[in-house]
Formats: structure tokens, C-alpha cells, sequence
């Protein structure tokens, strides 16, 4: 962080709100990697400490967002503070969201775990690992308060978006060959789609902290590799 | 040292907040031109550049003694009341330079008012205060000059809490008031350009506040500059902020600019409260 402020406890709140969002971040990825392992080793009880984690990031958003309030409120910040505080707001949010996703990955490998195993599942956590990479990417970037490297995560999306369109069109597949993969494949499709947003919010985070370094906005338009929304299901091609 | 805007064309910065301001440039009123200042050997002021719009308002913001007071007492020329002090350098008024010695000085204090920190009503009435400004520059019928000391009191937004006591002392109303009055008194004589000088720093909040929405009034007719060292005023009251350190203009933006993402690292420093 630049030089310290003349008012020394204006620093110490400032490096408590990033502690706050660091804290949040490797929750973050901690949650993800359980959900994630639940999900492979059907492990229901992992999965259950996954959805009651979720409660302690719940309760660390809250603290950040009062913690940013009163720095707003006592403070007046200004400039690169300013954007400190504004940036830590919105990272703290998609944090808190990537941790609802992770939880909902739990849920559904619990329901997962009662039916029996099917083959598509290894290819998910391929997508979930590369997520992972990138949640983890940008907050060692926002700890650092690397532009460049946020810059790289917001690029790789695309990938995670490639991945989550090849697995739509392979559950869709294993559903059509037989109908048993129905039920077990729809929640399949729901955690790719969720790890998916999980790599929309990693980019979020990226692009908050692009303007927190540079204060403007990252304009550039974001490569999209996700063409799943358009995809149909003909009966030319369920038929086959 | 980097000087941003400083040595730019008096144009709006691109990234201008007002989209207005990019379509069409703002007149400007002040072009302040390689401005320096000394009195002794030392140098207060040392080569400021920049331009003042017309009907907005420029806040000069720094550390005590970067010249940001001192720029302003040349923008009126009240420093030829101190021998010994020198200014260099051009200020052109609608392009005219008011710096050149043979200029009339009634004739550019008429065009530009000032206002100081402390309220300073003259030890008469009400309605003297704002009369004898206007004496100096014009003789008009009791009517007329009634009539324009009300309507400098209703600009100034006193009128309503003056109107039953024109006749009493303006040493009798509070500090906000008699800071009011002042204003009025210096837009009594129809000025172009108003120069406030830290006008709110001895108000209490109430009374800044209503000196803020004066400004923010005021702004629809005059070219106004504001020295403060309220940082949140500035950002407050200001379109255009100018950043002074020790006698140079660091950085010259638009406001939302300056106090959100400014280019330069010590104007940065200065308004997170990193050095002062």
C-alpha cells in the first residue's frame, strides 16, 4: 500500500478492511476445493461442512460492510482510498457470492451421492479446478495490487466459458442416450453452470481491482466462450 | 516536477465530468499566464498557469504557504498595498492583462470582488455596508441604490433575516451572517469575478453550509475562485480543483477528478492525508 496516512488508525482500518477481503478470499477457495471434493469422492458429510461454512462468510461480509461504512463515514476518503474502500465493497460481494455458489456445488453433491455414480462426473472437476486457479489468481493479485495479473484472469475466462459449453453438450448427451442421467445430470448442469459464475465473479473481482490500481474502468469488451444459451435440442438430433 | 494541466491549452481535460464541457469549451474568463511572485528574495509563486471558466468555480487547495492565498490577493492586485512585492507574468481578464501597470486599479477591483477568512463588515449599518462599495463606483438615486443593496442581500441570501434591521450594525450579526453581508457587499458593485478566501473556515457547519449553496447560486452569474483548505468543501463546491505546493500548480483537473483519481502522486498524497 502507498505511504502511510498522518492519522496512524486510519492505516490499521485500512489494512483490516484488506485483511477482511484476504480472509474472504482464501474462504473462498477453501470452500470451493471441499465442494469440489465432495462432489468427486461423494463425500456427504464434507459436503455438509461446505454449506454450513457458508454462515461464516455470510457473517465476514457483514463485518466488512460495516467496517467500509464507518471508514466512509468517519474517514471521508479520498482518491486512492477511496477506491480502497469502494473496490473492497464490490470484491466482498462477489466473494460472498462465489461462496453461496460453492455451497449450492455441496448441496447438490449430497443429492448427487444418492444416485448411482455416472461417468460424466470426472469431467467436471477439470472446470472446477481451473475456477479454483482463478479465484486464487485474483486475490494474490489483489494483494498484491497487481493490475496486470487481475488483467490475465479477466482474459482466461474465456476458457472457463469453453469448458462450461463443452460439459452442457456432454450431459446433454449422457440425458439423451438415457433417460437415468436425467435427475443426476441436471445437477451436474447446475454445479458447471455455477462454477461458471464462480469464474464471473473471479473476473468481477479482477475488474474492481483495475480500477482500484488505476482508477478507471477496465473498458476493453471480454472475450465470451460460453454459446450454451444458444444451444437447442432438436429432435433431429435427440432421435439419434 | 510533473505540472499535469498546468501547461495545457486552457481547455476542459478530455475526461472533462461535464459531458457539456467537451462538446463546447467553456469561456474562459481568468487566463492566469507563467504568474510568479516574490517579495524579498523569496519566491512565493513561481510560474502558475492555468485558466479560470466562466461560471464555475475553481477551488485552490494545499499545505499553508504554497501561494494559494497569494495567487489570489494578485488575481485583485491587493498585494500593491505591501511595498516590496513583485508579480511577473500575465493575468488576462476577458484578455485583457490586469497586471499591466497603467491599468485603472478601481476599474479591476470594480470587476472582481473579494471576500475574506473573517467577516469584515465595515462598522456601520447594514445597509451603509453594502452602499459604500457601491459609492465608490456610482451615484445613483436613493430608490435605485435601495433597490440594488436589496437585491445584493437577496443574492446573497440574507435578505430575509436583514430586511427589519437595515438600519442596525453589521457588527451585530453573527459570524455567518456578517460572511453573507460581505458577499453582498461584493456583489452590491455587479463584479465579474468573485475571490473567496477560506470564506467558511471561521463558520460553524450551518453557517458553511449555507456559504456552500451561496456559491453553488452564485456560480450561474460569476466566475468564482475559492482558497480553502477544507478538502471536502473544495469537492463539494468546486467544478475545476488546482493543487498548489510550495509556490507551483502541481495539478489542475476537473474536481470529481482530483479527488478520485488524480495523476499526479503528491496531489494524491495531500488529499489522502499522506503529508501536510
Amino acid at each position: 500500500m502507498a505511504a502511510e496516512h498522518i492519522i496512524k488508525s486510519y492505516d490499521e482500518e485500512l489494512n483490516r478492511l484488506n485483511k477482511m477481503i484476504v480472509e474472504m478470499g482464501g474462504l473462498a477457495e477453501s470452500q470451493l476445493a471441499a465442494a469440489i471434493d465432495a462432489v468427486a469422492k461423494r463425500d456427504s458429510e464434507l459436503a455438509g461442512r461446505v454449506v454450513e461454512g457458508d454462515a461464516q462468510v455470510d457473517e465476514l461480509e457483514r463485518e466488512l460492510d460495516n467496517l467500509a461504512i464507518r471508514l466512509l463515514a468517519l474517514r471521508q476518503p479520498m482518491a486512492r482510498d477511496l477506491r480502497e474502500i469502494f473496490a473492497a465493497l464490490k470484491i466482498g460481494s462477489d466473494l460472498e457470492r462465489i461462496c453461496d455458489y460453492a455451497a449450492n456445488v455441496a448441496k447438490r453433491a449430497i443429492a448427487l451421492a444418492q444416485t448411482p455414480p455416472i461417468q460424466p462426473v470426472h469431467a467436471l472437476p477439470r472446470m472446477a479446478t481451473l475456477a479454483l486457479h482463478q479465484v486464487k489468481d485474483v486475490i494474490d493479485a489483489y494483494v498484491e495490487r497487481d493490475a496486470d495479473k487481475a488483467l490475465e484472469v479477466w482474459r482466461r475466462d474465456e476458457e472457463l466459458d469453453e469448458m462450461y459449453s463443452s460439459l452442457f453438450r456432454e450431459f446433454l448427451t449422457y440425458m439423451m442416450e438415457d433417460p437415468r442421467n436425467i435427475g443426476p445430470c441436471t445437477h451436474l448442469l447446475f454445479m458447471a453452470k455455477n462454477i461458471e459464475r464462480i469464474g464471473d465473479h473471479a473476473t468481477n473481482i479482477a475488474e474492481n481491482l483495475y480500477f482500484l490500481v488505476h482508477g478507471k474502468a477496465l473498458t476493453e469488451v471480454r472475450p465470451k466462450g460460453d454459446k450454451s444459451s444458444l444451444e437447442v435440442v432438436t429432435s433431429d438430433r435427440a432421435a439419434r | 516536477m510533473s505540472l499535469s494541466l498546468a501547461t495545457r491549452s486552457p481547455m476542459p481535460p478530455e475526461e472533462a465530468a461535464e459531458p457539456t464541457a467537451a462538446e463546447s469549451p467553456l469561456p474562459v474568463k481568468v487566463q492566469i499566464k507563467d504568474v510568479g511572485f516574490r517579495y524579498g528574495k523569496f519566491e512565493a509563486l513561481k510560474g502558475i498557469s492555468l485558466p479560470l471558466f466562466d461560471r464555475r468555480v475553481t477551488a485552490f487547495i494545499g499545505p499553508s504557504g504554497c501561494g494559494k492565498s497569494t495567487l489570489l490577493r494578485i488575481l485583485n492586485r491587493i498585494y500593491e498595498l505591501y511595498p516590496g512585492q513583485v508579480a511577473t507574468g500575465e493575468v488576462l481578464v476577458d484578455g485583457m492583462n490586469i497586471l499591466s501597470p497603467g491599468l485603472d486599479l478601481n476599474l479591476v477591483r470594480a470587476k472582481i470582488g473579494m471576500v475574506f477568512q473573517k467577516p469584515t463588515p465595515f462598522p456601520m449599518s447594514i445597509h451603509d455596508n453594502i452602499a459604500f462599495g457601491i459609492r465608490l463606483y456610482e451615484r445613483l438615486p436613493k430608490s435605485e441604490l435601495d433597490d440594488r443593496i436589496e437585491s445584493a442581500l437577496r443574492r446573497a441570501a440574507l435578505w430575509e433575516e436583514v430586511k427589519d434591521k437595515l438600519r442596525q450594525s453589521g457588527l451585530g450579526l453573527s459570524g455567518g451572517q456578517q460572511q453573507r453581508l460581505c458577499i453582498a457587499r461584493a456583489i452590491a458593485v455587479e463584479p465579474e469575478i468573485l475571490l473567496l478566501d477560506e470564506p467558511a473556515s471561521a463558520l460553524d457547519p450551518i453557517s458553511t453550509q449555507r456559504i456552500e449553496e451561496l456559491i453553488a447560486e452564485l456560480k450561474s452569474d460569476y466566475c468564482i475562485a475559492i482558497v480553502t483548505h477544507n478538502m471536502q468543501q473544495a469537492a463539494r463546491s468546486s467544478d475545476y480543483t488546482a493543487f498548489m505546493y510550495l509556490g507551483e500548480l502541481i495539478e489542475f483537473d476537473v474536481t470529481e477528478r482530483i479527488f478520485t483519481a488524480p495523476r499526479v502522486k503528491r496531489t494524491e498524497d495531500y488529499i489522502t492525508g499522506r503529508f501536510g
